[in-house]
């Protein structure tokens, strides 16, 4: 039992992390809540099953032309919304207000195309899964957590050695002296939400192939992204990474005390809990935004 | 029939109003960008409700509907009073989530997903509230009421802190003002006409359940506040009757039904982005949210 909650904890983790550390990557350079990340996020499994079940393209291919329509989504909301917004010095309130205004407007986009009841890709037929430490994890789950894992890696060498990241990061620590050396803030934006909503995308797929897919599930997973995100330290990816986890586990061991309905709720604590006693987060970057 | 469908709709705009203005409350004049106020809805309608099913009279029922509402928000404003912008934003919504899990979840009392059914019609003095006039009588009644509360409040010296608050809460604090009490206070108020409201709902379809209070229904009465304009309350009153007719013509395009709920999302969203790009003060407002 024990060992079953972990790996079902590091599974739901690896794609909270995947939420949290495009989300922080979204946060710390925009400075404001992009709610609708979550919904972005499914609306990337729910075009995957365009793609893959009801247009028949090969698998790979409607992955990639997921990952791309999130990505293009992300920016099209920064160009066509959120810039506008920023030109006429809106607060991060409105901002907020406006994400959420865009998250409902997915969310009904994906009701009117996909209609209300659940979806399931079926690319994997279930199986009966590998014994593991006492706890069953299914090659689905194992390629989760390593997908996670590749693309942790590759945002970490983006951030650090790209000249984008770079910028991103300078962006995100001061935007004002950003801007003296001649870095654009605003294409940074952009490119912070590119690459911030492709992330999502491949969390929508993963979550698309493990889970089935519901038109309002980006909610919780944009509060358990940014919770996971709070938890590590926002700014900081590895912050990301290791809050998600965190909370993943968090959730999974609780269930063991609580009827499973719970789930979220549980994670709602948590968030509480951390923006109580440690609002800066386990890996504190200093980076609070908003006072 | 005609008729009838016009009360449903004053009787809708009551109980909207009621939310809408009480949030004004905390978002627009106090600044505190409040996405829980959905549970405080919540709450009062499960209490109401509950009372109301064990038989005890309306103005318990509705007196309960607003106090317990204030106890949580009171409790609520103790752990965020650190809080602002986006953290006391996502930290009220993650109330308004673990109130409704426990609306979905605790089936001990609120009987879970199915709902609580056949809650009786009010009854005051021996007045029958069971007929729709009669009940809209109550509702805008309410609704006045409030109003007139939520202006008191507002015009008065305390209603002033708030605002001074909202525009820059540190030099309300070197003046010597209590800012986070004055905070709790605003949170408190705006949660017990939220609970008045829930109570009102609660009566008036005699059946509530969980998905009456998930956080999509306060997307119209957020679109209300930034459609009015913050803190103007007549701006309020115009938008909640503009929001509440808004998606009305939907039911009359022969829409499958299926497709109405997101139509009105739909609806209420694109009204709002407009708002926000085009007009961001609103109709009458006066204030930025910080």
């Amino acid at each position: 039992m024990f060992s079953q909650l972990l790996i079902n904890g590091i599974i739901a983790g690896a794609i909270y992390a995947l939420i949290a550390s495009g989300f922080s990557l979204i946060y710390s350079t925009n400075r404001f809540v992009h709610f609708a990340h979550g919904t972005v996020s499914i609306f990337g499994g729910y075009l995957l099953y365009w793609f893959y079940s009801l247009l028949g393209l090969d698998f790979w291919l409607a992955a990639l032309f997921s990952v791309a329509s999130t990505a293009l989504i992300g920016y099209l909301l920064n160009k066509i919304v959120y810039s506008s917004l920023r030109k006429r010095k809106s607060s991060p309130s409105i901002l907020l207000i406006a994400s959420v205004g865009i998250m409902i407007l997915i969310e009904a986009l994906m009701l009117f195309l996909f209609g209300a009841d659940v979806k399931t890709i079926g690319l994997i037929p279930v199986s009966k899964g590998l014994m593991l430490f006492g706890a069953f994890i299914t090659p689905l789950q194992v390629a989760i957590v390593a997908t996670s894992a590749i693309l942790f890696i590759a945002l970490y060498l983006l951030m650090n050695k790209t000249k984008v990241g770079k910028a991103m990061r300078a962006v995100s620590d001061n935007k004002d002296v950003a801007e003296i050396v001649g870095i654009s803030a605003e294409k940074i934006y952009s490119w912070s939400f590119i690459f911030g909503s492709a992330i999502a995308g491949v969390a929508g797929i993963l979550i698309s192939l493990e889970q089935n897919l519901e038109p309002t599930m980006g909610t919780a997973l944009m509060v358990k992204g940014f919770a996971g995100a709070i938890i590590g330290g926002v700014g900081s990816v590895p912050g990301a990474i290791v809050g998600s986890l965190f909370l993943g586990l968090a959730e999974n061991f609780g269930i063991w005390y609580l009827p499973s309905g719970y789930k979220d709720a549980i994670a709602f604590l948590v968030l509480f809990i951390f923006l109580l006693f440690k609002p800066n987060g386990i890996f504190n970057s200093g980076k609070r935004v908003n006072g | 029939m005609i008729s009838g469908y016009f009360v449903h709709l004053l009787i809708i705009i009551s109980i909207y109003l009621i939310l809408a203005l009480s949030l004004q409350l905390s978002v627009g004049f106090t600044g505190l960008l409040n996405l829980g106020h959905i549970a405080f809805y919540a709450i009062g309608a499960y209490a109401s409700a509950l009372l109301a099913k064990a038989g005890m009279p309306f103005w318990l029922c509705i007196l309960a509907a607003g106090l317990l509402p204030m106890v949580f928000a009171y409790v609520l404003s103790l752990a965020t009073s650190k809080l602002k912008g986006d953290y006391f934003a996502l930290a009220t919504l993650g109330f308004s989530f673990v109130i409704y899990s426990l609306a979905l979840n605790w089936t001990n009392v609120t009987n879970g997903p199915l709902g609580l059914p056949q809650i009786p019609k009010p009854q005051i003095l021996g007045i029958d509230f069971s007929s729709n006039i009669n009940f809209l009588f109550l509702a805008i009644t309410l609704a006045i009421v409030t109003y007139l509360v939520i202006n008191m409040i507002t015009i008065s010296p305390f209603g002033k802190t708030l605002e001074a608050i909202r525009d820059d809460e540190l030099a309300a604090k070197t003046l010597g003002k209590n800012t986070s009490m004055s905070k709790s206070v605003s949170l408190v108020i705006s949660s017990f006409f939220a609970g008045v409201a829930g109570s009102l709902f609660a009566y008036y379809l005699t059946y509530i359940d969980p998905s009456s209070f998930a956080f999509g229904n306060l997307i119209p009465i957020v679109v209300i506040t930034v459609v009015g304009g913050l803190a103007s309350l007549p701006g309020t009153i115009f938008a909640t009757i503009i929001i509440v007719l808004l998606p009305e013509p939907l039911r009359f395009l022969g829409l499958p039904s299926s497709l109405i709920g997101p139509g009105r999302q739909a609806l209420y969203a694109i009204f709002l982005l407009l708002i926000l790009l085009f007009k961001p003060k609103g109709f009458y407002g006066k204030v930025d949210l910080e």
